[in-house]
């Protein structure tokens, strides 16, 4: 890992802590509003690849 | 979500379920920052069918069917979520479920997993999305190292923990 990296991977860090640190409620409103855009996102998806990259998780890999 | 608290409480109030406690991503976002997941796990003690060991989930579902939840696989949905009700399936998560603390939501109670059981059941369960998940609890700073340990050797994961340090955590 070179020096800039680091520097975004501490930054990283960083904000994930300033986030855990919001009341329990807001951090809630803020699921709340990811479920929403995700299922906005999900209902626009585009087509899928010509050519997919198949394969099938082995049991217990997620 | 408060509102699935709120109807949690009155499900313990009413005795359909006994002592429970958020779990799962859920109950992580007490300790982290938000991460998204499409479901709520709660883990609760499930009364036992009188003169067997099956768990007892119709009561579970009569009483939310009455209040216009809809079932959807091994969910329910309420308030526009699924939720999911688990037995604790292993002396940890046991263990997680008696010792779960009282969170205040807005003004709602609510009894949630604490960091430190939460990050041992995910490496206990293992799986990639467990341990970026513990990845995430140690960076945050949110496990009490003392605290952690003692589960840790109580379930027998010392071994585990030592292995997941030499292949994620920095020394």
């Amino acid at each position: 890992m070179n020096d800039l990296s680091r520097q975004f991977a501490a930054r990283k860090v960083e904000r994930r802590r300033q986030l855990a640190a919001l009341p329990v409620g807001e951090k809630l409103r803020m699921l709340e509003d990811m479920v929403a855009m995700a299922r906005a996102i999900s209902a626009t998806r585009p087509a899928g690849p010509a050519r997919p990259v198949l394969g099938k998780a082995k049991p217990g890999a997620r | 979500m408060e509102k699935i608290f709120a109807l949690l409480n009155q499900m313990e109030a009413d005795g359909v379920i006994g002592r429970y406690a958020i779990g799962g991503a859920v109950g992580s976002i007490f300790w982290l920052e938000p991460i998204t997941t499409k479901d709520v796990d709660v883990f609760v003690m499930l009364p036992t069918i009188p003169g067997g060991l099956l768990l007892a989930l119709g009561p579970i579902y009569d009483y939310l069917l009455a209040r216009g939840c809809a079932p959807q696989g091994q969910f329910i949905v309420i308030e526009g979520w699924a939720v999911e009700f688990l037995p604790p399936g292993t002396p940890l998560v046991e263990e997680a479920l008696l010792r779960a603390v009282e969170r205040d939501v807005n003004g709602v109670a609510t009894r949630v997993f604490t960091a430190e059981h939460l990050a041992a059941i995910c490496l206990e369960v293992g799986r990639p999305k467990d341990h970026d998940r513990i990845i995430r609890f140690v960076e945050a700073g949110a496990l009490d190292a003392a605290v952690f340990e003692d589960i840790l050797q109580r379930h027998h994961l010392l071994e585990r923990w030592t292995k997941f340090q030499q292949a994620y955590l920095e020394p």
